[in-house]
């Protein structure tokens, strides 16, 4: 299947760039050692592939949840769990043990089958999605020449298990949670889509091996040159993150399960296991448009200064996870949470113009840089998106944010 | 059977299915999927002769692309078809409070 | 050919599902699933691009529309429908049966010429080339058509009087 145009590189046996796929080696060595046929070699390749970084992003999981816990007391002045193990690091223990022993409960006026659908179809998306993120040097688990297409595509899934858990269950809140939660991915994902879209265009390509690879090399001498540091990709990058803040339903756009209002969202009448599927299918969602963004925009794996080669190139990768998703829980524990209406105009005025200016302007650049006149590419583009973003910004604070609310069913 | 004539018989099949669609159901948004289904079915067709096509009979220099780009072109503007159906289908329920294809029998809103 | 084998009756089932399924949210979900199966057949025959274009529009825009707008309109409840089912049957497949029997047909009988399958492989550069170059007057007219839908779909859907229109549906 020509799906899968596979990068063969064969590393050197126990370099530590080669380390995340030894147990994929090592199985594949094994079989081939007992004579299996060659089909069978690959498959259990990719299934031990696909189980690594499973098993990574699911310690990172339980390793978030608790870190998550911890900075937002930290935020807000307060210690954060602390009891069980040292510093409270065997709190994702107890929570899992917790989550797993509770009562399941199914709704009367559930569909059972939807019912239980729902969480798996959130989880399978975001474990997919991780599967073709190039993580280090030596280490896509699935390269894919449509990697981020296939991304999209299937981050597109979510949308339709996020209705299918809010209807299932046959109660208000979830419904409510599940209107809101489509209007708002909708939204965001357009301007997300078209953010990303200016790196295509300047790369030519949709594998993203290929996209991080073409992000090497240094400016100057120390800046790299990853497309976040240039206008174009800049802003882009910017649009990039809040509206993968907005496809996480992290806060300040938690709005489908934000719990003042409407208890938890979708999420409502689900208990036990299936909730901590959700907890999971969203924290792996958070990992995996982090992870993206990381791709796109800051140079996925290469190193931040030149020189600092010697490390392998997964650690880079985590490193700029592990900070961007520091971003996530220090914008959760400052902002407050914005208003349904706020937040789909901020969508369709804001962010959707704004990504629409990042392709014209990615396109001057690159013809510009390519021809040569690497100055007035700075200065054309620069001013293309820096006055209509002071513009937008302007007209949106002072007319559409202040723009009282009009209540319908209260007073 | 070649594999040809097997992804035309299933096209035409979900063809039928999506005019029974169409036909029987009275819920507007039914209807449009049916639609969505006969739609599939054309594409579906698009893609067979393109993947089942005889390989003698093109140039071998030039891309034998008309069928994806057909089926491009036409996922493009289903898109656009429902969401612009899908407008009207919410307008007519804004007026009428229902979605039922057969009560919308009068002549002014 | 054994994709195609064991993917054309599951999207037969699912399309059918889609057509019978009683609750609307039901029958729209068979949907969904019938154009993601179409989208997997799409990505065996080797059109990997139009699979995974297929899936993110059709599965992640048009089925979502969909139930959404099912979710606005809140049909009422399928007893009616299930009652009124076997006669809106028999006229539908009195309409319907001989549209399939000669398009099954001609599909069976024109087809019996030897057409080898040759796998072609679709590669998205060239795809890119030729649609911006040849094809280039038609994506203009798809853009200036887009852009229509996406005003009179605004239009369309907005709220009649002044009030504020909180979650606006697009």
């Amino acid at each position: 299947m020509n799906l899968f145009a596979a990068i063969s590189t064969e590393p050197a046996l126990w370099s530590p760039e080669w380390l995340p796929r030894l147990p994929q080696r090592l199985v594949e060595m094994l079989l081939g050692f007992l004579g299996a046929p060659e089909w069978l070699v690959s498959i259990a390749g990719f299934l031990v592939a696909a189980g690594t970084v499973v098993g990574v992003f699911l310690g990172g999981f339980a390793l978030l949840s608790l870190i998550e816990r911890k900075t937002l007391a930290r935020i807000q002045n307060r210690i954060g769990p602390n009891r069980a193990g040292w510093f409270g690091i065997l709190q994702p223990v107890a929570d899992g043990i917790k989550m797993l022993t509770k009562e399941d409960i199914v709704p009367a006026k559930a569909e059972k089958f939807l019912h239980l659908l729902a969480p798996i179809l959130i989880v399978v998306p975001a474990i997919l999605a991780l599967g073709v993120i190039p993580y280090g040097r030596e280490w896509t688990p699935v390269s894919l020449e449509l990697g981020l297409l296939f991304f999209f595509a299937v981050g597109s899934l979510t949308e339709l298990s996020v209705f299918i858990a809010g209807w299932a269950s046959g109660s208000k809140f979830p419904m409510l949670g599940a209107m809101r939660a489509i209007s708002q991915m909708v939204s965001y994902e357009l301007p997300l889509i078209i953010s990303a879209l200016g790196v295509v265009m300047v790369s030519g390509t949709l594998s993203l091996p290929l996209i991080v690879e073409q992000q090497g090399g240094f400016h100057l001498g120390f800046i790299p040159a990853w497309n976040l540091f240039t206008p174009w990709g800049f802003f882009a990058g910017i649009l990039f993150f809040i509206c993968s803040i907005a496809e996480a339903n992290r806060c300040p756009f938690d709005l489908p399960e934000g719990e003042s209002e409407i208890v938890a969202g979708h999420m409502t009448e689900y208990s036990g296991f299936k909730y901590a599927l959700f907890f999971m299918g969203e924290y792996l969602g958070l990992f995996a448009i982090s992870a993206l963004g990381i791709t796109l925009f800051l140079g996925g794996w290469q190193a931040p200064l030149p020189g600092l080669g010697f490390l392998p190139s997964w650690i880079w990768f985590f490193g700029k996870l592990a900070i961007v998703i520091f971003m996530f829980l220090w914008i959760r524990g400052t902002y407050p949470r914005v208003r349904i209406d706020q937040l789909m105009r901020f969508a369709w005025l804001c962010m959707i113009p704004m990504a629409l200016l990042t392709l014209p302007a990615a396109g001057i650049w690159t013809i510009l840089n390519r021809d040569g006149h690497g100055f007035l590419a700075w200065a054309i583009t620069v001013p293309l998106l820096l006055i209509p973003c002071v513009i937008v910004t302007v007209i949106f604070n002072r007319r559409l944010a202040s723009a009282n609310r009009t209540y319908r069913f209260a007073e | 059977m070649t594999p040809l004539a097997m992804m035309l018989t299933l096209s035409s099949v979900l063809f039928a299915l999506g005019l029974l669609a169409v036909l029987t159901r009275r819920n507007a948004i039914l209807v449009l999927v049916g639609i969505e289904l006969m739609l599939n079915a054309a594409n579906l067709n698009f893609i067979a002769f393109w993947a089942f096509d005889s390989p003698g009979a093109h140039n071998a220099a030039e891309p034998v692309l008309s069928g994806p780009m057909f089926v491009m072109f036409s996922i493009a503007i289903a898109a656009a078809e429902a969401a612009v159906g899908l407008a009207i289908i919410l307008m007519v329920f804004r007026h009428t409070r229902s979605t039922d294809l057969n009560k919308l029998d009068s002549l002014h809103g | 050919m054994i994709p195609l084998l064991i993917l054309s009756p599951l999207i037969l089932l699912a399309a059918i599902g889609a057509v019978w399924m009683a609750r609307p949210v039901h029958a729209a979900l068979m949907l969904a699933l019938t154009l993601a199966l179409v989208a997997v057949l799409y990505l065996a025959l080797g059109a990997e691009f139009i699979g995974l274009v297929q899936f993110a529009v059709y599965v992640g825009a048009v089925a979502v529309l969909i139930v959404f707008s099912l979710l606005i309109t809140r049909p009422g409840d399928e007893a009616e429908e299930i009652e009124r089912r076997p006669r809106s049957l028999v006229t539908g497949l009195l309409c319907t049966l001989p549209v399939m029997a000669v398009l099954a047909y001609t599909a069976a009988s024109g087809s019996n010429i030897k057409l080898i399958p040759w796998q072609p492989k679709l590669s998205i550069a060239e795809l890119g080339e030729v649609l911006f170059t040849s094809h280039a007057p038609a994506v203009l007219a798809l853009a200036v058509l887009l852009t229509a839908v996406l005003i009179g779909a605004a239009l369309f859907a907005r709220e009649p009087d002044k009030t504020q229109d909180d979650s606006s549906e697009k």
